[in-house]
């Protein structure tokens, strides 16, 4: 039956009624974010306020050690403005119990001042000495032009902090020796002024930094005097500048900060407004028992879906572009404010929200809302109730996280590799267009684009199939018997594994995969170690979970693992596919190398592994590398994985999900690219010749000729003569196909490939007659 | 009107592997009849009911519904159909005009010809007062009036009534009954389930008693009491339960499973 818009465009009319007349999903969807970013500027403007006028508390002990003569306080605007915000405290020696500094911590961690400053005895002296008209040696120093400015207070207690910032409390000393002691090229300095902070406290820090200030400045008066005295130019201090030039415009550089903002926002609100409306739309209307009614009336199962699609969207759409509207209002009124209060460092990082901006962000906005929608939806369908949605959606939130978070990685820009990233793409899209690299975005939109409406298809695909699934629609409340279970799966047991079962098992061998390779990885790399631990992943990681499953789980392991007795014509034809596809494997191999290019650590492992390689014996290399992984991982993958699948999801489903899992058991994303690939094409091999031995020939020829290639490309006379129109050097010295035959072999595979796929498939006899049948249909 | 041969339906079980709701069962309804399905709770009236509906898929079988069949033109018999069902609720925050009109238009009616057909229904069912009223706001009465209403907009030849009484008070029960038995009178064709034995005594032309998915017998009320010599509907209906539970029982002690309906004889069920 064809679909007939008028009818969804019904649906949706009455959820866009029903839902606006909702008052939680209104709360959430439009009065929120009303509400949240008015409310977030006004706690900003509190805490820079807060930040900007809180006097602090400072403690002083030894001031009668500072020079009557140069007060610490020096007249003028800056400094003033400063110490207003100080409130001080003074500690004659005599009120010490202690040692100063044991005291100072403790005035510090008991939160009687925000900061101790320590003047030591001899302080005063030291300088009312050191006048540098009363030594010669210094008028040298000054005039070789060692600045005496050369770091700056503030500066050393910003990479004190940072280094030692997991200390409660610190003291920092910091001493105008480096100043004066240069000038007066003394070994010896004054004794060192002494701040007490507790880096922990924010109050503290802006202590030091207020502080600081004053220390400053008068460091920087005192040596202006010091060279005044001497006759010598104060303006010395400030004679070699660094003067930068950025050609940024102001508004390419805030919309560099909002483009690293906006889209985080966008998506985050944009996947959040989907999840309400599809939790009520689905998981709510089972729970009213509404569901029924719509279910016998003249709409089919596609058009309820598209008319509830189309709702969600439309406030996961609304969501994000009011989020982004009010936070655009909220910024530009904020920002203006900091205009007004003179903080002309934040209107100069951020500026108001381009306009322009917004618009680029609706626009890569509806292809992701569509997507997150029919997601959200798809997952709420599998929920009985609202609160078993909410349970369902949150694993959704959380998977699209890193999606959405891995442009925020420095480095990470648009490109081929990252554009057919769903989510992330769209990110980096976005973000290119807000900085307006638009040559680049447009470059990459196609990709983009061609990426998110397949994962939209998907989506909305697997929802329709969520809404055709009456095991879905219609679950009751079942409750789970360990020993029921059990005793089933025993009783009845099916020749080939359940498409459960099957993916119990992949996600088994990724979960043993990822621990046993960190596990299993050791700091000496040596050709024996590296075999074991192959070895040991291949058989007890990835072979062993479907062994044991096809044991205990089906009736025969022979169909199980898709042991079927193969057909001579199958085995070469493999044979010949695996020689023939490799060359445009390495091409492929190379192109993702490129793309995605790996980082020097890797590079230096593997270029180790590489040499411990080339060094083993070939048969050790071949079996290892070659023959065990071919045998286990097809064992794996396009037998137990793919029968099961194939059972019940159809050859299709198989295909994909068993290359998926074959690609991601590669662990490393330049190989599970790669790997996935040669996956869909196991997956049809497998398909077609009925069963799993014409894989481990293809699997098993690619992998050795991979070894043989990367092994003929340091030894030479292992090419035979006749084969040299097929090899050529490369510059790095390796050895590579010729263009020739990587064309030629490219056309050969096409035609193997085509003939398999055209040719009558083989059916499946199975080594053993006589299944070992135990289900009671026996 | 409608024709249901062998239909089963089995769903898969965590610890039963397969679970058979209705076994084989079949029967027929004509035009201005009413046909009861009587039995107790988990007897299979419900699922059966939903495959007539096309909410559920029949694992095997035949529905063919005003000469349209299940498997190919489902599309068809959701048109000749109107489903009311105790466990169907209503959208809360839609008036029941708007309801109405809503599933009126779902089936490409004009919108002169649904406001008029709704002006008729809400009079015939008394329901003018509440027109404008929230359905989330009404009583179960006024709710399963609603929903009636909303079953007949359309003007459907076959109706199918799923314990639609349940949780009514005895007041609104009785009018409901009064309601059926009008339609019936129209020519409707009706299907009616329900575990209450009177309403059957006091409705029902035919009845098909189902237990445990099958259908034990099936008949008109004399037919059945002559067939089984008991004048009490209710003795006879227990009887009769009774006897499939010993018969079962002495034949397995498993619960029912797929791999046993080809061994198992057919236990009473009947063709009309």
């Amino acid at each position: 039956m064809n679909m007939k818009w008028s009818r969804v465009w019904l649906i949706y009319a009455r959820e866009m009624r029903d839902q606006i007349r909702d008052r939680r999903t209104m709360f959430t969807i439009f009065v929120l974010p009303l509400l949240l970013y008015p409310f977030m500027g006004m706690l900003m403007l509190q805490v820079a306020q807060f930040n900007s006028e809180h006097p602090v508390g400072v403690t002083w002990i030894g001031e009668e050690n500072w020079p009557q003569e140069n007060p610490l306080i020096i007249d003028s605007d800056a400094t003033r403005k400063t110490n207003a915000l100080i409130r001080w405290n003074y500690l004659a020696k005599t009120e010490l119990k202690s040692d100063a500094q044991v005291e100072a911590e403790a005035i510090v961690r008991e939160g009687r001042a925000d900061l101790v400053l320590i003047t030591k005895p001899g302080f005063r002296e030291w300088l009312s000495q050191s006048k540098l008209g009363a030594n010669q040696e210094t008028r040298h120093a000054t005039d070789a032009g060692l600045t005496a400015t050369a770091s700056s207070f503030d500066s050393e207690s910003d990479s004190e902090s940072d280094s030692d910032s997991d200390s409660e409390s610190e003291s920092e000393s910091i001493s105008i020796a480096s100043t004066s002691s240069t000038l007066a090229t003394r070994p010896s300095g004054p004794p060192p002024l002494l701040t007490v902070v507790n880096q922990a406290s924010d109050s503290s820090v802006v202590a030091l930094k207020r502080v600081g200030h004053l220390l400053e400045n008068w460091r920087s008066t005192w040596l202006r005097e010091q060279l005044a005295e001497a006759n010598l130019n104060p303006s010395i201090v400030d004679i070699i500048s660094v003067e930068r030039v950025d050609i940024a415009p102001p508004e390419t550089k805030q919309a560099l900060v909002w483009s690293k903002i906006l889209p985080l926002i966008m998506l985050v609100w944009a996947l959040t407004g989907a999840f309400y409306p599809a939790i009520d739309l689905c998981a709510g209307e089972k729970e009213r028992g509404t569901l029924e009614t719509l279910l016998c009336s003249p709409a089919s199962r596609t058009e309820i879906v598209w008319g509830k699609l189309l709702t969600v969207i439309c406030f996961s759409i609304s969501t994000a572009v009011l989020n982004l509207f009010t936070m655009q209002f909220t910024s530009t009124f904020v920002i203006n404010q900091f205009a007004s209060a003179g903080a002309s460092d934040v209107v100069q990082a951020l500026g108001p929200l381009p306009f322009s901006s917004l618009t680029w962000l609706i626009v890569i906005l509806l292809p992701i809302s569509a997507m997150f929608s029919a997601l959200a939806l798809a997952v709420a369908t599998l929920a009985r109730s609202s609160k078993e949605a909410q349970y369902y959606l949150m694993p959704l939130l959380l998977g699209g996280l890193p999606l959405v978070m891995l442009p925020m990685l420095p480095g990470v820009s648009l490109g081929t590799g990252t554009a057919t990233i769903p989510v992330t793409g769209a990110v980096l899209l976005s973000r290119a267009l807000i900085e307006g690299h638009y040559t680049e975005a447009f470059l990459f939109a196609p990709i983009v684009i061609g990426v998110t409406v397949t994962c939209c298809l998907l989506a909305i695909r697997w929802a329709v199939r969520q809404f055709e699934n009456e095991s879905v629609l219609f679950r009751e409340s079942e409750r789970f018997e360990f020993r029921a279970w059990i005793h089933n799966l025993i009783q009845h047991r099916t020749p080939t594994a359940t498409a459960n079962e099957a993916m119990l098992c992949g996600a088994i061998i990724l979960v043993a995969l990822f621990f046993g390779r960190m596990s299993l990885a050791s700091n000496e790399l040596s050709w024996t170690s590296m075999t074991q631990s192959t070895i040991v992943i291949q058989l007890g990681m990835i072979l062993a979970p479907c062994l044991v499953m096809a044991t205990i789980l089906t009736s025969s392991i022979w169909k199980a693992l898709r042991l079927g007795r193969p057909r001579l014509a199958d085995m070469l034809f493999c044979f010949g596919l695996g020689i023939s596809l490799h060359p445009a494997y390495m091409l492929l191999s190379s192109a993702i190398q490129t793309e995605f290019q790996l980082g020097a650590d890797t590079k230096e492992v593997l270029g180790y592994i590489d040499a411990m390689i080339s060094a083993a014996p070939l048969w050790s290399v071949i079996l290892t590398l070659a023959v065990i992984p071919a045998i286990c991982e097809e064992l794996a993958f396009r037998g137990f994985i793919f029968a099961g699948l194939s059972q019940e999801q159809g050859t299709l489903r198989a295909i994909i999900v068993s290359a998926l899992f074959f690609g991601l058991s590669h662990g490393v994303l330049q190989q599970t690219i790669g790997a996935t690939i040669m996956g869909l094409i196991l997956g049809v091999v497998a398909w077609r010749t009925g069963g799993v031995l014409g894989c481990i020939v293809l699997h098993m020829t690619h992998n050795t000729l991979t070894m043989f290639v990367a092994r003929a490309g340091k030894q030479a006379d292992l090419i035979p003569s006749g084969l040299d129109w097929a090899f050529e050097r490369t510059l790095e010295g390796g050895l590579a196909y010729t263009d020739t035959w990587t064309i030629l072999s490219m056309a050969i595979a096409s035609l193997i490939l085509a003939a398999l796929v055209f040719n009558k498939p083989s059916s499946a006899s199975y080594f053993w007659a006589k299944d070992r049948v135990v289900s009671p249909e026996s | 009107m409608v024709q249901v041969q062998n239909l089963t339906k089995t769903y898969p079980d965590l610890s039963e592997g397969t679970r058979v709701a209705v076994d084989r069962i079949s029967f027929s309804v004509a035009a201005g009849e009413i046909f009861g399905v009587l039995g107790p709770n988990g007897a299979g009236k419900t699922t059966t009911l939903r495959m007539l509906s096309t909410i559920l898929r029949p694992t095997s079988g035949q529905i063919i519904i005003n000469q349209a069949n299940i498997d190919t033109e489902a599309h068809l018999i959701r048109k000749s159909i109107g489903f009311v069902s105790n466990n169907t609720a209503l959208y809360d925050r839609m008036s029941a005009r708007e309801l109405v009109e809503y599933f009126g238009r779902m089936h490409d009616m004009e919108r002169d010809e649904l406001r008029e057909k709704i002006e008729i229904l809400f009079k015939k069912l008394c329901m003018e007062d509440i027109g404008n009223v929230p359905c989330g706001q009404m009583s179960t009465g006024m709710k399963q009036k609603v929903s009636i209403a909303r079953a007949l907009i359309h003007d459907p030849p076959v109706l199918i009534f799923d314990e639609a009484s349940v949780g009514l008070d005895v007041i609104v029960a009785r009018a409901l009954l009064y309601t059926i038995a009008g339609l019936r009178d129209e020519g409707k064709c009706i299907i009616f389930s329900t575990h209450i034995m009177r309403e059957v005594e006091k409705l029902c032309d035919r009845v098909a008693m189902m237990h445990r998915g099958r259908i034990l017998d099936i008949g008109t009320l004399e037919e059945l009491a002559d067939k089984h010599d008991q004048n009490d509907f209710e003795d006879l209906f227990f009887s009769l339960l009774t006897r499939h539970d010993q018969v079962n029982d002495q034949v397995e002690m498993q619960p029912l499973k797929l791999t046993s309906v080809t061994r198992r004889p057919s236990a009473g069920a009947t063709s009309v």
